[in-house]
């Protein structure tokens, strides 16, 4: 076996604030998105319980109501644009595809920095919207037209971000996808990757052809304000729902986007706690790609209630219901991958877990929403803002948790307490499930979203939901210091591969050299998941 | 790690140098292209509804023409060329999805 001679871990190089910030190294880059990415979560988060504590009660308790639509607008702009779009591909894509495809680095490392500072840029156009013009946007996230060519709130720096924004995610996308095709390790082909690099692949077509559709559609609505080209505006003979239909082109895949690298991590963490080779390994890959693609055609559904015509209706209705075949082979495969395996119950397998339920019922409330006779009641109530939270936050945020668990010790080569994290993934469940679930009944109940004000009879669930916000946000700062007191007090070396994982970063150290391996990785005999021939791993 | 750059041998492969024919044969079929489009919609070939189609027609013959030679596709990996259909492929989708929305309002 080649050694090749390293004495320093990537933490260990060059010290000082500039050497991070303009680093090419992909394992610095995804910590720089890692931090931003939890700063930007955590306004989002404590946006989101503002929101929560004025619907504690009916009536004005807290904010005005203007207040609170710029508010659901920029818990929206955040989580969407700075945190949930880039959040696993950014991170743990860049830290782990190059380690996990066995090469040192990504295809143009100046690129990967340079969607960074991109992504920067955007980030404090978005948060500018707070200080500079007339305040956030009052739109929601969607920036409808005619009323964001009309409102008076700071919508063009709003969509200018998301514009921005898009580039780094565009590049991020390219970066990958040459990555792949190009830097694999010898005798790793195609079916030899891990799942997680077929997902983010995946993932990466849709951000390089999807994206530049938005960053068009935004611009027009900056055209439709300041020139009134009459575009969207009907007043001067444009059409509404054809914003609609270019802003969901992209937002639905965007959908998958988030989602995607989630059914990668998944597939990771299966394996390694059940001790056994994933189940189905070609349909999980193949999958990926059916749901991008399948993904693409489906952007109709949000539009079932805007004027569309019947026969839009129809189509995309049944082309909704397409996206689930793929998605079930993926949960099947990973129950299946359970089945008879030697389960190790460890805190990511628990985040894994939780996943697979939190996904299960975003996805069948989802099936709700694709129907046409379901979808005219439930449309623009709190049963669409309960299911796009379990499949965004119950599915990927659990499963960018998990990932944050299982790799931990590997990015900074020290190990959190174990009860404490299991600890605060019990209250993260329990919040999470309290806050989401019993908006799905306000919301069967006919809430309508997006009021800051109620009905007395929707009180029950709300406040029932606002509880559970307060144990959410616990169960939050619980596991986040956990995490930050384990990476400055942790003593306990986790060594090359505490979880007893066969992919390739577990074969090197933790945290890994700056040129990713510190000898030849060995591959597998029978891909990735081969835990009869798996590899010895020495310290 | 030298493994980087081990197994590409696309990296390796010879790029075509296109001939001055090639050149001037594209820049040739550019040329009579648009002078067709300037024919049909400025001395009116009476194509009514379907003017703007064989604008477009023409355009996209355009693009496949320079892709094609000017671009190399031609002579690149099939890979490529899958890819700019693909592209292609969703293109018309949006597109058609979106007229037959629209038609039947």
């Amino acid at each position: 076996m080649a050694t090749v001679s390293t004495d320093l871990n990537y933490l260990q190089g060059k010290k000082g604030l500039f050497s991070w910030i303009f680093s090419v190294d992909h394992k610095r880059i995804g910590l720089l998105y890692l931090y931003a990415l939890i700063t930007f979560f955590l306004v989002g988060v404590t946006l989101g319980i503002l929101m929560r504590l004025e619907l504690l009660n009916p009536g004005k308790d807290l904010l005005e109501a203007q207040t609170y639509n710029q508010i659901f607008t920029l818990h929206g702009v955040i989580m969407i644009f700075l945190f949930i779009i880039p959040s696993i591909p950014a991170v743990f894509g860049n830290f782990f595809l190059p380690i996990m495809l066995g090469t040192d680095d990504v295809s143009f490392p100046r690129l990967n920095l340079l969607s960074w500072w991109i992504y920067i840029i955007g980030a404090i156009m978005a948060l500018s919207t707070l200080i500079f013009g007339d305040g956030p946007a009052d739109t929601g996230w969607t920036f409808y037209a005619p009323y964001s060519v009309k409102t008076g709130t700071n919508v063009t720096m709003s969509v200018l971000a998301a514009f921005v924004l898009g580039f780094s995610s565009i590049l991020t996308g390219l970066n990958f996808i040459v990555t792949i095709h190009r830097l694999r390790t010898p005798g790793m082909t195609f079916l030899k990757m891990p799942l997680f690099a077929w997902a983010l692949y995946a993932t990466s077509w849709i951000q390089l052809l999807a994206t530049p559709i938005i960053g068009i559609t935004l611009m027009m609505i900056v055209a439709e304000r300041f020139f009134g080209v009459g575009l969207f505006d009907p007043s001067i003979g444009g059409d509404p729902i054809l914003y609609q239909h270019l802003f969901w082109i992209y937002s639905h895949p965007a959908v998958y986007i988030m989602a995607l690298p989630a059914f990668g991590i998944i597939s990771e963490l299966l394996p390694t706690f059940a001790r056994r080779t994933i189940f189905g390994y070609k349909a999980i890959a193949f999958s990926s790609l059916a749901i991008a693609f399948v993904g693409y055609f489906i952007w109709g559904h949000h539009m079932f209630t805007s004027g569309m015509s019947g026969t839009g209706r129809f189509i995309f209705s049944i082309l909704t219901f397409l996206v689930a075949i793929p998605t079930a082979i993926k949960v099947f495969n990973w129950v299946a991958t359970l089945y008879k395996g030697s389960i190790h119950v460890h805190t990511p397998l628990l985040y894994a877990l939780a996943f697979i339920f939190q996904f299960m019922i975003g996805g069948f409330t989802g099936l709700l929403l694709g129907a046409l006779a379901t979808d005219i009641h439930l449309h623009d109530t709190y049963f669409v803002v309960g299911h796009f939270h379990y499949v965004m936050f119950g599915g990927t945020g659990f499963a960018f948790f998990g990932a944050l668990h299982y790799w931990f010790p590997k990015i900074w080569g020290k190990m959190y307490n174990a009860k404490v994290a299991n600890t605060a993934f019990t209250l993260l469940f329990i919040g999470f499930n309290t806050l989401y679930f019993p908006m799905l009944i306000a919301g069967l109940m006919g809430m309508p979203r997006r009021y800051y004000d109620y009905l007395p009879e929707f009180h029950l669930p709300n406040m029932i939901s606002t509880f559970g916000s307060w144990i959410l946000a616990v169960g939050l700062i619980l596991m986040l210091g956990n995490l930050i007191y384990a990476y400055f007090k942790s003593k306990e070396k986790p060594g090359r591969n505490p979880w007893g994982g066969i992919t390739l970063e577990w074969q090197t150290q933790s945290p890994p050299p700056v040129q990713n391996f510190d000898r030849m990785p060995e591959l597998p005999k029978n891909g990735p998941y081969d835990f009869e021939h798996k590899p010895t791993i020495k310290e | 790690m030298e493994n980087k750059n081990l197994h590409n041998t696309e990296n390796h492969k010879e790029h075509h140098i296109s001939s001055y024919k090639d050149h001037f044969s594209t820049l040739l079929a550019l040329l009579l292209l648009t002078v067709v489009t300037v024919v049909v919609s400025v001395f009116g070939a009476d194509l009514r509804s379907l003017s703007v189609a064989t604008a477009l027609l023409i355009a996209t013959v355009k693009v496949v023409v320079v892709a094609y030679y000017f671009m190399h596709l031609k002579y690149d990996m099939k890979l490529y060329t899958w890819l700019v259909v693909l592209v292609a492929v969703l293109f018309v989708a949006f597109t058609a999805l979106t007229s037959i929305e629209y038609f039947n309002r």
